[in-house]
């Protein structure tokens, strides 16, 4: 975001990077998907762990994540929002599913 | 505007402390408080994913192959957007109209399939209140196409002051790449849509 040391925002480069990491991790976890490769827990992990791989990088090549120079406030209000998210996400779903299992047993 | 030493100062910072930085800085902190939101909707949608009410399940109703061209639109749509921004910083007028108007042109391509898949699915009886899944489906994806439409005005809106310019002024320079960002971001947000909504629904 703040990049005045690397010239980033002055490079097509980075956009090129960040086009190709994306048409390859989309088609990736397409062709997972479509020809059944995995089921599951599995599934469900590794799409979502291309998902978040895939949104990191882009937050790189694309909004230049981690690139500014010192202090990093860009950086740090990141990794308070993947804090809030996690306690957001993580935290709602947990309840959530804790309380399928209290209130509707199986018959 | 002539890049005298006053705007070679406010268009490429070495502080956090000039209208440039504080602008980007300000405008990320709303893409962040918008991430949040996002993961609210997530959740959201991740809870009531299967209480479909006795209706069609996600596997019925998603189709894949269309999902994955509407994501290459909108992946292309914010690469377009980059190399504006790009263009934009390097003061080449021509190529900063020429990528900011690929990004609407493949934006308003995405926000069609969109509305298209929304009156399939509408035309079928699947409407957003006929089940918990599909109401939470419905928030959550054309809560994205808020977002864009938001991003489509915003082109034109900031590319008539650049067309009007002699060269790229730092004030134009600094919302284009607001506006870049804004791109990004929706792109970064669609590839959580397609891989937790599309993919797992139908996986």
């Amino acid at each position: 975001m703040i990049d005045a040391h690397h010239g980033w925002n002055h490079s097509y480069k980075p956009q090129f990077l960040g086009l190709t990491v994306g048409v390859i991790m989309t088609f990736a976890a397409y062709r997972i998907v479509m020809y059944h490769h995995l089921a599951g827990f599995t599934l469900i992990a590794t799409i979502f762990i291309l998902a978040l791989i895939q949104a990191l990088l882009q937050f790189v090549f694309f909004l230049h994540l981690g690139l500014e120079s010192k202090p990093q406030w860009g950086m740090l209000t990141f990794l308070f929002t993947a804090l809030v998210l996690i306690i957001i996400v993580g935290g709602s779903l947990w309840i959530m599913n804790n309380m399928n299992y209290n209130l509707m047993p199986p018959m | 505007m002539k890049a005298s030493p006053t705007t070679a100062h406010e268009t490429y910072p070495d502080t956090h402390h000039d209208a440039y930085s504080k602008t980007i800085f300000g405008f990320w902190i709303y893409l962040m408080g918008d991430l949040i939101f996002f993961g609210a909707l997530f959740a959201t949608y991740t809870v009531l994913n299967e209480s479909t009410f006795g209706g069609p399940t996600a596997r019925e109703l998603f189709n894949l192959p269309y999902t994955l061209i509407q994501s290459l639109v909108l992946l292309f749509a914010s690469f377009m957007a980059g190399l504006g921004g790009t263009a934009a910083h390097r003061k080449e007028k021509g190529r900063t109209l020429l990528f900011f108007s690929s990004t609407f042109v493949l934006g308003s391509l995405f926000l069609g399939m969109e509305i298209n898949e929304f009156a399939r699915l509408i035309a079928a009886g699947n409407r957003w209140d006929q089940s918990a899944f599909l109401s939470s489906y419905f928030t959550v994806v054309a809560t994205l196409g808020v977002h864009v439409i938001f991003g489509l005005l915003w082109v034109p809106i900031l590319l008539i002051p650049v067309l009007l310019e002699k060269s790229l002024s730092h004030v134009s320079i600094r919302r284009l790449t607001c506006l870049k960002m804004f791109w990004q971001f929706v792109n970064i947000i669609w590839i959580f849509i397609f891989s937790l909504v599309y993919l797992l629904g139908v996986g």
